[in-house]
């Protein structure tokens, strides 16, 4: 059993930010939209973890976990805002939020 | 471990002022009655005031690194750059909550929590100005960002502000995501580091790993400042949110990013092969592209509001100028000097600008016409003082002698030529020629229309916004008409960073 190559991980990690950004242009429901963004930090995360682990430092971990502590505090805003929105227009999708328009 | 001394302290000083009295303000908030409430823009102007002044032993003597391990380690430095910008926020934040004691006043809608957020938004500013690691930028990143949504989102009743710090909270979003994914990438390409000068010295060859790196940090940095093709967000944004809190965003937020911007830039990828032969061609691109798409569609609007939008993002791309000179480290210096003078223009002619647009919004009603051009004709008849002063600040954002404007552009320009960028230095001038027009629209406006009845009566005029305007066009008088006041701090403190 060898372990596993760097390359995976960073595959993986790639393949998380390309969903994430699908789900951020394709999907049309707020939430939804969000998730994506969540899912690139966590391909961030991956990809500082395969790092860490091929350098054999640890700073990669310890930024895994500043941009976890981040992306908990930005969802507590985040999801506050769409609640707002929500009671302002009774929609999370984002086709129906254009008021503002060029 | 690293040792803990008071100059690490004093290094902090003006971020932990700033956190200290949003504790203090959210405290007090407790033990005030609802009719007491008013004292709190004046407190924020005063714990600005303080910030800046614990700032000025920055701006001379030595750059102290901030909390150094024993591995040559730091995460923040408190240098003449740091203190010159802490400066320049804290003036942002004044100004700012100035505005938005008069604002929120004449809505009944004042309460403390705004303007702690404001200072947790500027603590992230400064700290974002001062931090030296890639990591500690992206969480002072997020203290500003997540500060300035809830801020955006502040009004909540109403259908545009919180469509528009939705459109804002998504965005941002994904630009931190790019911004950390390419740290992540940065990290793996130099054997492990965050701190910019380990990056420095690790990255003086440009690998393809690297190169993606630097492409996913500067798209993150790209939508904080609004450049094109990332400033679709902007005039919605900008718009929708409470009009002191586009001023905050637009000088605040702008300043505080373009400041890391050219830290990470001109520190972390400044050797020749990766910033002369790399990025600098994409900046220029990028900064024409700016300078052009922000100028020509700020011409049709016929709201202020949304004019100044376009004309911030116009903005941005003349600091992208100054970004990609320095991309040559002969000019580094002189770029930086106009890159820091520009956003102290900025911020004392933007803010006022939008703060004048806050005086005369029509309450009530929803919609472009609260900002209609319309709203500004005869001005000068009704009320002259603020007519002139947003001639004032116009003329500045037009970039026009005597006014601050003038000089900040004439220092970028200048710096663009010695790093022989010509091409963008015709872009520039010509896109300057553009926004004389649309700006020159608003002073016919306001003094060779007759005012119509039809437009409604003006807001009552309150003393917070008198200040603020006061000290806005000030701002703008003495930077344009002594500019060697803030020229000197701007050089110097460019010098020791750009090495």
């Amino acid at each position: 059993m060898g372990s596993v190559p760097l390359a995976h991980y960073l595959a993986l990690g790639s393949a998380l930010f390309a969903v994430g950004f699908a789900a951020l242009l394709v999907r049309r429901n707020a939430l939804v939209v969000f998730m994506g963004v969540e899912l690139m930090l966590n391909a961030a995360n991956m990809t500082f973890l395969a790092f860490s682990r091929a350098h054999q430092t640890m700073s990669g971990q310890a930024a895994a976990f500043f941009v976890i502590a981040v992306a908990a505090a930005e969802a507590a805003v985040g999801l506050a805002i769409m609640i707002a929105l929500v009671r302002n227009r009774n929609t999370l999708n984002v086709d129906e939020v254009d008021t503002l328009k060029y | 471990m690293p040792k803990y001394s008071s100059a690490d302290i004093l290094g902090l000083a003006p971020a932990l002022v700033l956190i200290v009295g949003a504790l203090t303000l959210l405290l007090l908030e407790v033990f005030q009655e609802s009719e007491k409430r008013g004292y709190q823009a004046w407190f924020t102007a005063i714990v600005a005031a303080i910030a800046s002044l614990v700032a000025l032993p920055m701006l001379d003597g030595e750059a102290h690194r901030i909390l150094l391990t024993q591995d040559g380690l730091f995460f923040a430095v408190a240098d003449r750059f740091g203190g010159a910008m802490a400066i320049v926020v804290a003036a942002g934040l004044a100004l700012s909550a100035l505005t938005a004691g008069a604002f929120l006043g004449a809505r009944k809608a004042e309460r403390g929590e705004f303007y702690a957020l404001a200072m947790f938004a500027a603590s992230g500013m400064v700290l974002l100005a001062q931090a030296t690691d890639l990591l500690m930028i992206f969480v002072a990143l997020e203290i500003m960002s997540i500060s300035t949504y809830a801020l955006a989102a502040y009004l909540r009743r109403g259908m545009r502000t919180t469509e528009a710090a939705f459109k804002y909270f998504i965005l941002g979003a994904f630009s931190t995501a790019l911004y950390i994914y390419g740290v992540a990438l940065v990290y793996g390409a130099t054997g492990g580091q965050t701190g910019l000068q380990q990056v420095a010295e690790a990255a003086s060859e440009g690998s393809l790993l690297l190169m993606a790196g630097v492409a996913f940090v500067a798209a993150g940095f790209f939508f904080k400042v609004a450049a094109a093709p990332f400033h679709m967000w902007t005039p919605d944004v900008y718009e929708g949110a409470p009009t002191p809190v586009t001023a905050f965003m637009a000088a605040g937020v702008k300043a505080a990013a373009f400041a890391a911007l050219f830290r990470v830039f001109t520190v972390a990828f400044g050797s020749e092969d990766v910033a002369l032969h790399g990025w600098m061609n994409v900046v220029v691109v990028l900064a024409i592209l700016t300078m052009v798409v922000g100028n020509l569609l700020a011409i049709p609007q016929r709201s202020v509001k949304r004019l100044l939008a376009y004309s911030s993002i116009a903005h941005a791309g003349y600091l992208m100028a100054a970004i990609a000179a320095a991309a040559n480290p002969e000019v580094r210096a002189a770029a930086g000097e106009g890159l820091l003078y520009y956003l102290a223009t900025y911020t004392f002619a933007g803010i006022g600008a939008f703060a004048v647009v806050a005086a005369l919004e029509r309450q009530g009603a929803e919609g472009p016409l609260m900002w209609d051009l319309d709203r500004f004709a005869g001005l000068a008849r009704v009320r002259p003082a603020l007519a002139m002063a947003m001639g004032l600040f116009l003329l500045s954002l037009a970039g026009i002698p005597p006014t601050a404007g003038f000089m900040g552009k004439l220092l970028i320009f200048r710096a663009a030529v010695d790093a022989k960028l010509y091409g963008l230095v015709i872009f520039g001038v010509l896109t300057s020629l553009v926004g004389v027009y649309y700006y020159l629209r608003v002073v016919v406006y306001m003094y060779m229309r007759e005012r119509e009845p039809s437009v409604g009566e003006l807001p009552a005029p309150r003393l917070a916004m008198g200040v603020a305007l006061a000290l806005a066009a000030i701002g703008t008088l003495i930077l344009g008409i002594v500019p060697g006041f803030f020229g000197e701090i701007a050089r110097a403190s460019t010098l020791a960073l750009g090495g």
